[in-house]
């Protein structure tokens, strides 16, 4: 791994393309579909995520990345705190599952492109204080931002675009409408997801981590996890 | 939802190292009896070979239940996977839920012998990764209509096995089975094509045996799972017939 692949790691991580199982989830606008949420509103969805669940993310994925970078020379890294932090902040056990597969995802990548790096190889002893649960999404992401020299506000806004277009991508098969509007809708979230970047990298530590649930968005990922005939995995 | 979420204590996400169990795939348009084939595998082969069954859907779990509701092989051995609505995506381009899939089943049942993919019924050209399965069937049906096999495709050119299904329904279609079996194996270079019909059990009992010779060769270390690729070899129009594997200067 060269040292200058903060920028291209940036843009990696945020592509819809990274083969890491991100393509079958919809940030559980199926869901929210399901229980009734129109077209004309996936905007608002956009930015009620990026302002709770999604913001608690970007955190929870900066502290990792401080966690791997904190740790002197030889001592173990430990992520422990931060997936304990954002496990007990994610109060829907289908999300937490989904938050689980996703890391799942992105820790085979990780260990794929750099099997020997200290923040990699920490990820095996991450889970070790959320029994049964495997690394949580924003652990493994700051995990690999650190292998990919990723800076804070680049790891945090890279949490927040992907939670962004993982919905407008999702609306485009389960909603009618014209794909150029989606784009509208990420670009209008520009704000908030610029606001999220400064509440996330000005977190202090695990304790401190936003508890940014949403309660509408864990009942109907809750209905979602028993529904017949799922277009996405949560 | 099934608890997936525990991590084994060695590291299966590592590079693919030697493996008894045999991944394999099933691919090809929908309706031509994937789901069929692959109970029809359970039904004569579960005796034998301890076996598990992966299924892609359009919509989650149709598949599944009906594998399940066919009393083939026990419930908790099938097990459906979501694929957002990109089916050919799930077994191509990112694979992460499927492998998911087959190393938890491989974790939970071991030791397996076989496993069994069906793709997310799509088209011609849907075929699997070889970082997912070891070897893939790629199934199509008289009912689709005979000329489909010359039509070509990497599936129908290069799968480790083309089935020619529903044999038994081709006097009803219209369709000459040995043609259509002639015209797949030109197209295929001499690669095995099998008409199969679940009612006539030496077709099946063929295909069984192909599965078993895979094996064999797959634990001897013999077989090397091979992409179909994306494009096939293919004609464009009289005299042109040409074969690349990238896409077209002109």
């Amino acid at each position: 791994m060269t040292d200058d692949t903060g920028a291209l790691g940036a843009l990696l991580l945020a592509d819809a393309r990274l083969p890491t199982g991100g393509h079958a989830h919809s940030a559980t606008l199926e869901g929210a579909t399901a229980a009734g949420l129109t077209a004309d509103r996936v905007g608002e969805y956009v930015r009620a995520r990026l302002a709770t669940t999604a913001r608690t993310e970007a955190a929870a994925a900066v502290l990792a990345l401080r966690a791997a970078g904190a740790a002197p020379a030889g001592a173990p890294i430990d992520y422990g705190p931060v997936q304990a932090a954002v496990a007990a902040r994610t109060p829907s056990r289908p999300l937490r599952e989904a938050s689980a597969g996703l890391g799942r995802g992105l820790a085979r990548l990780a260990r794929r492109i750099a099997p020997d790096a200290p923040a990699v190889a920490a990820l095996d002893t991450a889970a070790a204080a959320t029994p049964g649960l495997r690394p949580l999404r924003p652990v493994v992401l700051g995990a690999l931002g650190a292998v990919l020299g990723l800076t804070e506000g680049q790891t945090a806004r890279a949490v927040l675009y992907d939670d962004a277009q993982t919905v407008t991508a999702a609306a485009l098969k389960l909603h009618p409408g014209d794909p150029l509007t989606a784009v509208r809708w990420v670009l209008d979230a520009a704000p908030d997801i610029e606001e999220s970047v400064r509440r996330a990298t000005a977190v202090r530590g695990p304790r401190d981590l936003p508890a940014g649930s949403a309660p509408l968005i864990d009942a109907w990922a809750g209905a979602h996890a028993h529904a017949t005939r799922r277009l996405f995995v949560a | 939802m099934p608890e997936t979420t525990t991590a084994p204590s060695t590291a299966p996400d590592a590079a693919p190292t030697a493996r008894r169990t045999l991944r394999l795939g099933v691919a090809g348009p929908v309706g031509t009896g994937k789901s069929s084939l692959i109970a029809t595998l359970c039904r004569e082969l579960s005796g034998e070979l301890a076996m598990a069954v992966v299924t892609n859907d359009i919509y989650t779990d149709e598949d599944a239940r009906f594998l399940r509701s066919a009393g083939v092989l026990d419930a908790e051995r099938i097990r459906a996977v979501e694929t957002g609505a990109c089916p050919h995506t799930a077994i191509r381009d990112d694979i992460t839920a499927n492998l998911d899939a087959v190393e938890d089943l491989e974790a939970e049942f071991a030791p397996l012998d076989l496993v069994l993919v069906e793709s997310g019924g799509d088209n011609l050209t849907a075929t699997f990764s070889p970082a997912l399965i070891d070897a893939q069937i790629f199934c199509l049906d008289v009912a689709g209509g005979g000329d489909v096999a010359r039509k070509g495709g990497p599936g129908i050119g290069r799968a480790d096995v083309l089935v020619v299904n529903k044999a038994d329904l081709a006097p009803y279609v219209g369709v000459d089975v040995e043609r259509m079996v002639a015209d797949a194996s030109a197209a295929r270079d001499g690669r095995p094509v099998l008409a199969v019909a679940r009612t006539d059990a030496a077709s099946v009992a063929r295909l069984c045996d192909w599965v078993r010779g895979v094996l064999t060769a797959h634990r001897s270390g013999a077989h090397v799972p091979q992409d179909p690729g994306p494009m096939a070899p293919h004609g464009h129009g009289p005299g042109a017939g040409h074969g690349h594997g990238h896409g077209h200067a002109s």
